[in-house]
């Protein structure tokens, strides 16, 4: 982590730095989607991005993935740790993929709040904007029984 | 050969030193070499780690007035490294390459850049660039996360995160070095604010300014030491980058691979100490490795604490210094200077009775590791 300065005005939420492991990411979520890192030959799902599979060794490709999962456990954030996050609490969750086992992500649990969350809730995806800058990421949602 | 730490030394612990880690440390490492009894011309060595701010090993030996060292390393890394600096520095000694050497730890934790939060524009890097945008991207957010998980599988609760804060700051009350010794209750501790819920500002370690050090050598140099010499009995780590995330099991860390590595080696048990020093960024990490250095069961470390086992008269006095909880946060090497004021019946109105081996733990999460002490020689 670096502390560079940018151009934009100080809460902004950290921007991420692109290199050439992770561009795929970023690009599918440029685009609106998701998608994560897959080994061709082995199929094993990484995340973070490698260049290489790290069980086999093998070429990696981005492989879309809906987003869709399971809240594998939470945290609610009451204190701006971190800049950018605007007025809180906010709910984020650890995210088992459907469709990406062994892979999860990190995301904000929107529009949750204390006592809203339970691990194993379900979860859908969607591709929203950062603050400050030209990424997107993915946010989570609550999927109401 | 046999190692043993020979002396150890800090500084004041505050929250605002107004001093350069450079000027701890060498006040740390001076005092080390003091209470061993030896001078700077002793030490050939030096080691520190280096994860937030500190002084290196370079500047340091010179401020010491060592004109040269024949090995020095400062490794990136925090708390997760802080037993493999001490038994590196061993194995350093036991490879022929030193026969004496510093390990410390200096950092303006408080008035510096603190740990537990990030400021002002900026582009993050490498493998914490996807959580960065949403704000996951400090330490109190991702133990917090795991403590969650501990929850909803064992049914552990905040009151039991409680329960070890209450029973360290009850501990450091009898510490002169440590920074909280005001008693905390039960009360006080479910109304303190929420950092990253579950965990409450009293769950958190109590960053400070300061500087710790302690002198490594073997045996051949243990004998001459002015106080007696405490022995590394044994050592055993484990480091993953599986990360914050992608770990299989959130209810358990690093120590599930190293407690029947550290256990095995020196043919002991838990059952065998007399004074655990754990690691303790968080109340989480004490909660997750008592349980995996085999203190009690899953689920039952609260119970541990409320039933006074983690204290004097129970099974095994825990972080009787207060920890990093209330003592202070100096990235875990304070424990090793416990353990040994412990195991040299120095430790006065915190003396365990009878002290005559410690499990010293560092680390939290996907890695870290262990040193067993003892003042008997192995």
């Amino acid at each position: 982590m670096t502390d560079t300065p940018t151009a934009a005005s100080a809460d902004v939420p950290p921007q991420p730095v692109p290199d050439p492991d992770s561009a795929g990411y970023w690009d599918a979520l440029a685009g609106g989607a998701l998608a994560l890192c897959r080994c061709a030959t082995c199929r094993t799902w990484m995340q973070p991005p490698l260049e290489r599979c790290r069980r086999c060794g093998g070429a990696t490709a981005f492989e879309p993935v809906s987003g869709a999962g399971a809240v594998h456990s939470f945290i609610v954030m009451h204190r701006a740790s971190v800049p950018g996050q605007g007025p809180g609490p906010h709910v984020i969750a650890i995210v088992d993929l459907d469709d990406a086992p062994g892979a999860r992500l990190s995301g904000r649990v929107a529009g949750a709040g204390p006592g809203d969350v339970t691990v194993g809730d379900r979860v859908e995806m969607r591709v929203t904007p950062v603050a400050g800058g030209p990424f997107h990421q993915p946010e989570f949602a609550l999927v109401r029984a | 050969m046999t190692c043993a730490l020979v002396g150890v030394g800090r500084t004041a612990y505050s929250r605002n030193s107004g001093r350069t880690t450079l000027a701890m440390a060498t006040e740390a490492c001076r005092a080390a070499l003091d209470d061993a009894g030896l001078g700077a011309d002793a030490v050939d060595g030096m080691v520190t780690y280096h994860a937030n701010d500190s002084a290196g090993p370079l500047e340091v030996s010179w401020a010491l007035g060592c004109d040269e060292l024949s090995w020095s390393h400062a490794a990136l890394g925090g708390g997760n490294i802080v037993a493999e600096c001490v038994a590196t520095a061993a194995a350093v000694i036991e490879a022929g390459l030193c026969r004496a050497v510093l390990v410390y730890r200096s950092l303006n934790g408080r008035s510096g850049h603190r740990f537990g939060t990030v400021s002002g524009p900026m582009a993050v890097e490498h493998e914490l660039q996807y959580c960065a945008p949403h704000g996951f991207l400090v330490p109190p957010q991702w133990i917090a996360m795991w403590a969650s998980r501990h929850q909803a599988e064992y049914g552990s609760t905040c009151e039991d995160l409680g329960r070890i804060a209450i029973t360290q700051r009850a501990h450091a009350a009898a510490n002169p070095h440590a920074i909280a010794r005001e008693p905390l209750t039960m009360e006080q501790y479910l109304a303190g604010r929420w950092v990253n819920e579950p965990f409450r500002v009293y769950d958190c370690a109590f960053e400070v300014d300061g500087a710790v050090a302690v002198l490594v050598v073997g045996d051949d140099q243990a004998a001459d030491a002015a106080k007696p010499p405490v022995w590394l009995v044994g050592s055993a780590g484990s480091q993953s980058g599986a990360g914050w995330l992608q770990w299989d099991d959130m209810t358990c860390m690093y120590s599930r691979h190293v407690a029947p590595r550290l256990w095995e080696r020196t043919g002991l048990g838990p059952a065998d100490m007399d004074v655990a020093l754990m690691y303790d960024c968080f109340t989480y990490t004490v909660m997750a490795t008592m349980e995996d250095y085999g203190f009690c069961g899953k689920g039952e470390v609260g119970d541990f604490f409320a039933s006074g086992r983690a204290t004097y008269g129970g099974d095994i006095v825990v972080n009787p210094h207060g920890g990093l909880l209330s003592e202070g946060y100096l990235h875990g090497l304070n424990h090793h200077v416990e353990a040994v004021v412990q195991l040299r019946g120095d430790a006065g109105a915190r003396q365990v009775d009878g002290a005559r081996r410690a499990l010293v733990t560092a680390g939290a999460g996907p890695y870290g590791g262990a040193n067993v002490l003892s003042i008997e020689r192995p």
